[in-house]
């Protein structure tokens, strides 16, 4: 009876525990829900009652109707910028850490580059991007050169600090053990780089839709930043506020990808 | 017998008599220097060690004590002067890995499990084209040697300082080294473990007969484990003293507490304040 009575106490104990943990992640996912719904309705009714004219701003709820509508308008603009967002991410990225590998194993690269990598970073991408387009014409290239050149800097800062950031000791232990200079590379520095890496990663997530967009405005016909132009200078303004909402989904959808990756690799 | 020595002073060995034994000794130093730049870190060092014996190094800050380790495992070169592992040069005991060297900070890969670091040296320098040894206790039975087993799996992050560095010890037997070099490995750990892991030390080296070599800061620690205690001098780095330390083993903790203990590490107190 008594032994059975503690069960019970135990077995509450147990469950109060749990519906206060359920409460808690309900809490982080409800309470910014409700504030973003709660501005949404503001917004809503803020338009409506002070009658602000549609071409400069959109209810939510029609912006929500020409996403429906025109979401095949959308769609054949959004793979276009995917494209150039994702080879961008990739080249900008790879072409970084191939840098950072050259700067780490040799003093005079790094010496003879590095100036020069500050020297473009400083250059305005918006002022940059005309000039690419000249070069590479109006087709792909431009703005996966546009979007790659954006993830470059942070990520080969980022990667050069990672490879050192193997302890000196780590490093006697490498010597000790007699390990090549590709043992020492695989084993040791490539993968202390990766947190580093990962983080640099995530900032070009974002980035790289924003060169892509950028590239599309100088030149493009299709994407979502030529979409952007449109829908701007024909006073669509819901338009407008659909395919900005599209160009931030995929900056969170890449974002995703990445740190999904990330949780995969780095266990430590 | 050890009550008189200690009465009398500690026995001193004459380093330079030392060469006239004829086996190959684990380490054997001849007139070396190491210099880095314009600063003599180790200056004109002589010193002979005996295969199987355990020796302690200790001494004031930049007395060079670390460095000595490292010119014998061949990471610093000597200026002049001659190093023998073995009777081999430092290049061939390190490639042949006849030395594993424990640092005081344990150098887990994170990225590792334990075991996978224990397993780290059996998987590198096979580009040397040197035959690696291996302990005849896999790796698992070596994790159970330093108290580990279950722990496998487990991430370096997950593990106290003192599980680190067991795992660092385990890392070094994996290739059964005949010279086992520890710089200061317990410095950072709180006294239990530290006491635990001396007693688990001296256990090591009794079941495997590596020759150690090893580096403290504390005056008890380096009594406690070693056969003969070096006392290094600073400013250039050079050998002061080797201290015979007579007591039998297995040496249990109280052994401390004794008399004769006492006086040993009271010798030494005052011998390493003329040091510096």
């Amino acid at each position: 009876m008594n032994a059975s009575s503690s069960f019970e106490i135990d077995k509450q104990a147990l469950l109060l525990e749990k519906k206060a943990e359920q409460r808690g992640r309900l809490e982080a996912i409800a309470l910014p829900l409700g504030t973003l719904l709660v501005l949404l309705v503001l917004w809503e009714f803020g338009v409506r009652f002070f009658e602000v004219p549609p071409y400069i701003a959109p209810a939510p709820s029609d912006v929500a109707t020409t996403l429906v509508d025109k979401f095949p308008l959308l769609l054949t603009n959004f793979w276009p910028t995917f494209q150039e967002s994702i080879l961008g991410f990739i080249v900008g990225n790879l072409a970084a850490v191939l840098v950072a590998i050259a700067f780490v194993h040799n003093k005079m690269v790094e010496k003879a580059f590095f100036p020069l990598a500050v020297f473009i970073n400083t250059i305005p991408i918006l002022a940059i991007a005309p000039i690419l387009v000249l070069i590479f014409g109006s087709g792909l290239s431009a703005k996966v050169i546009i979007a790659g050149l954006i993830c470059f800097f942070p990520t080969l800062v980022n990667m050069v600090r990672g490879l050192q950031s193997i302890s000196p000791q780590a490093l006697e232990l490498a010597r000790i053990l007699s390990a090549s200079k590709s043992e020492v590379f695989w084993e040791f520095r490539l993968p202390a780089s990766l947190p580093f890496l990962f983080s640099a990663l995530k900032i070009a997530a974002t980035t790289c839709v924003i060169g892509a967009i950028i590239g599309e405005w100088v030149g493009a016909d299709v994407g979502l930043g030529s979409l952007i132009l449109d829908s701007t200078f024909n006073f669509r303004a819901s338009l407008l506020y659909a395919t900005v909402l599209m160009s931030s989904g995929l900056s969170v959808c890449i974002f995703a990808a990445v740190s999904i990756t990330e949780r995969l690799m780095i266990r430590w | 017998m050890t009550n008189t020595v200690a009465v009398e002073g500690p026995k001193v060995s004459n380093v330079g008599d030392a060469a006239s034994s004829h086996q190959p000794c684990a380490v054997s130093v001849e007139n070396a220097s190491v210099k880095f730049g314009a600063f003599t870190a180790i200056n004109n060092l002589s010193l002979e060690i005996e295969e199987g014996a355990f020796y302690t190094i200790l001494g004031p800050s930049g007395c060079g004590k670390s460095t000595f380790l490292r010119l014998v495992s061949d990471l610093v070169p000597a200026a002049s002067g001659d190093v023998r592992i073995l009777g081999k040069s430092t290049e061939a005991a390190r490639l042949g890995r006849e030395l594993a060297f424990v640092f005081q900070d344990a150098t887990l890969l994170p990225w590792r499990t334990v075991l996978e670091n224990v397993e780290l040296p059996l998987e590198i320098g096979e580009s040397t084209g040197v035959d690696i040894p291996v302990s005849e206790k896999s790796p698992e039975e070596l994790l159970e040697l330093v108290g580990l087993k279950g722990r496998e799996n487990a991430m370096p992050h997950e593990l106290s300082g003192g599980m680190k560095q067991r795992v660092a010890i385990a890392r070094a037997l994996v290739c059964k080294p005949k010279l086992l070099l520890m710089d200061e490995p317990f410095g950072a750990l709180d006294e239990m473990t530290r006491d635990h892991l001396n007693l688990q030390l001296l256990k090591i080296w009794q079941e495997t007969g590596v020759t150690i070599v090893f580096v403290t800061h504390s005056i008890q620690e380096a009594v406690f484990l070693g056969q003969k205690v070096v006392m290094f001098q600073a400013n250039p780095g050079r050998l002061k003293e080797v201290i015979d330390i007579d007591f039998p083993y297995p040496r249990e903790i109280t052994l401390r507490d004794k008399p004769e203990f006492i006086r040993h590490t009271a010798y030494l107190r005052s011998l390493l304040e003329t040091c510096s």
